[in-house]
């Protein structure tokens, strides 16, 4: 037997199953399985690992009357099928143009589910990275629960409130249940995988977006109050990367910003080259000068 | 498309291309092919020679599945136990819900009119209304934060330059930007045959026909310092594509030797090659698309980041050269 057919029986037998089955009961009604016990339990056990990275929510139970009590599995089809989204045919639509739309990296295995990838007249707009540790994370913030993972070298536990794509990056902003506090996150630096955990306890509040926050104004600590200057030819780009800014006669702008981190600031600065100069504080412009000093 | 399946890869697709042909009452074989990414043949043997032998224990052929496959059309029937879809799991709701919220973001813009042409029902822009209804229901499903849980920014960049854009890439008119290229810190003016803007992972791009260069270009919106629409058909009509960043085979190699603690450069520049020796420094070879470009790398980085060699007409010097042409600002 094909091991495609054995899944799928192995699917329909869990689905029917009234009571919990042991693996010996699934075995003589699945059929398809090697003989040898061992290699038996090993084809198994792979069967019941590939099922369930499907999707399919097998449980365990006991088996009634068994002592020693033997594990024993099933699938009850409220659990299968889960809420049903009962979508109108132009929200389907809608939703599978969106996929169309902005494509997130990596497989789509809910497409399928909703009916596959309908038409591919829409030219793609947008792609976004994406990964399994997002998606667990947003997840955790929809359903309000706890996660696990490691953010620079340091184990944490998080309630995630939101994640945010900006600027090619994804933050999670959450309560950090290890530092008692809220915090903001880089998501390609958690390392390894995100463990989900229990119900989240604490109140969604917010901590800056990450929209609005700049290199130079993540960290802890007073802030600076510097003022730049920006060349006419960079003057576009100021005014539109800092919003806010004061003109100067020769076209060019100047820029008033509040520092908390001062090497995110230096590299800010020093990504215009000799189209910008630290006008005040001292501090910082002599900061500059000792480093740009240093190369020679 | 996947050539070759695994049995569990073929079993998910089966698992929704059952339910989805019973809710029809029948499918055309190409299309559920299309919609669920199968191989024809593939898909033809699965239901024929597999689905059809699926069931429960006695085997009885009353709890066996019915398929039929006539006129290249698909029936199926007596799948009970996999007649209905199987759940989203919260991952997958998950990444249906930032699709959508994505889709929204650029909804929140005007780029959708709350009245909408022909051209932009055609193209789907009027998508926000019922898709904010399915990504209700979604969020229903995945829990009370789904609301706020997850936000996509797909781009930073004007939204009247972005508007100005598409407008000209649906009506094939040509603008002319002023450009600003980061790598060579130039301002530059620009006739362009606009193709497409999208957006590639958190930043807009405009790829279009350069009649400056010659040749096909992909600029990033967020630096073109002024867009004006000329009016004039484009002359060059281009297949869509356009790749982010592609390093010249011509352009010169410069080596480095980087501090440990700058290991991030390698993760977020284009490398050629990278090595850490024995002292724990990094030996990094990259592809120099333009001088200024490694002039703020390594003007950030600090001097402990050095040039070990480098390609004409790269300066070794480079580095404490662009530090002096920028002190001699502080000095006036």
């Amino acid at each position: 037997m094909e091991k495609l057919e054995r899944l799928l029986n192995l699917a329909a037998a869990l689905l029917d199953a009234e009571r919990a089955l042991t693996a010996d009961e699934l075995r003589d009604r699945v059929g398809g399985y090697p003989d040898a016990k061992a290699a038996f339990r090993r084809s198994f056990e792979r069967d019941k690992d590939d099922l369930r990275a499907m999707g399919l929510p097998i449980r365990v139970e006991p088996v009634a009357g068994t002592d020693p009590p033997i594990d024993g599995y099933r699938m009850r089809r409220s659990d299968y099928s889960g809420t049903e989204l009962r979508l109108e045919p132009d929200e389907l639509a809608a939703l599978h143009l969106a996929t169309n739309l902005v494509r997130l990296d990596g497989d789509d295995s809910g497409l399928l589910k909703l009916g596959g990838r309908a038409g591919d007249h829409a030219d793609e707009v947008g792609r976004v990275p994406f990964d399994d540790a997002l998606a667990v994370l947003i997840a955790a913030a929809a359903d309000r629960r706890a996660v696990t993972f490691t953010y620079k070298e340091t184990r944490r536990t998080v309630e995630p409130w939101r994640l945010s794509f900006s600027r090619g990056h994804w933050y999670l902003a959450g309560w950090d249940r290890t530092r008692d506090d809220g915090r903001l996150y880089r998501v390609d630096r958690i390392s390894g995988t995100v463990e989900p955990g229990d119900a989240a306890i604490h109140e969604i509040g917010s901590v800056s977006d990450p929209v609005d926050l700049r290199g130079w104004q993540l960290g802890d600590g007073d802030p600076l109050v510097a003022r730049v200057a920006i060349d006419a030819v960079q003057a576009a780009h100021a005014r539109h990367l800092l919003g806010d800014v004061v003109e100067a006669p020769d076209g060019g702008v100047v820029a008033e910003l509040e520092v908390r981190n001062r090497e995110a600031f230096r590299s800010f600065v020093l990504s215009f080259l000799d189209h910008a100069e630290i006008l005040e504080p001292p501090e910082l412009r002599d900061s500059m000068i000792e480093w740009l000093e240093s190369f020679r | 498309m996947n050539p070759r399946l695994t049995a569990p890869q073929r079993m998910a697709r089966l698992l929704a291309v059952i339910p989805w042909v019973v809710e029809r009452g029948g499918a055309p074989i190409d299309e559920i092919a299309r919609r669920f990414d199968y191989p024809r043949s593939q898909l033809v043997a699965d239901l024929t020679e597999v689905v059809l032998f699926v069931g429960v224990h006695p085997f009885t052929p009353d709890s066996l599945i019915e398929v039929d496959i006539t006129d290249d059309r698909v029936q199926i029937h007596y799948a009970d136990w996999f007649s209905r879809p199987l759940r989203l799991t919260p991952e997958e709701g998950a990444r249906l819900l930032t699709a959508g919220r994505s889709v929204l973001s650029l909804s929140d813009s005007d780029t959708i009119s709350d009245h909408p042409t022909d051209a932009e029902i055609d193209d789907g822009r009027d998508a926000a209304g019922p898709l904010l209804r399915a990504l209700t229901k979604l969020g229903m499903a995945l829990g009370d934060g789904a609301d706020h849980a997850v936000e996509v920014r797909l781009g930073d960049a004007p939204e009247a330059t972005l508007q100005t854009l598409r407008t000209a890439v649906a009506d094939r008119t040509q603008v002319e930007l002023a450009y600003y290229t980061y790598g060579r810190d130039e301002l530059t003016t620009r006739t362009i045959d606009p193709a497409r803007v999208f957006s590639d992972h958190g930043h807009w791009y405009l790829h279009g026909w350069c009649h400056r260069a010659g040749a096909e270009r992909v600029f990033r919106v967020d630096r073109i310092r002024e867009v004006r629409s000329t009016g004039e058909p484009v002359e060059h009509e281009l297949a869509g594509g356009g790749v982010a960043f592609a390093a010249d085979g011509d352009d010169p190699r410069v080596e480095l030797r980087l501090p440990a603690d700058a290991a991030w450069v390698v993760e977020q520049y284009p490398t050629e090659s990278t090595e850490i020796r024995d002292d724990g420094t990094l030996a990094v070879t990259m592809a120099v698309t333009a001088v200024p470009w490694l002039e703020r790398l390594l003007l950030r980085l600090g001097p402990t980041a050095e040039i070990v060699a480098a390609d004409e007409p790269l300066s070794p010097d480079l580095v404490s050269e662009a530090a002096d042409r920028i002190l001699s600002r502080y000095r006036q």
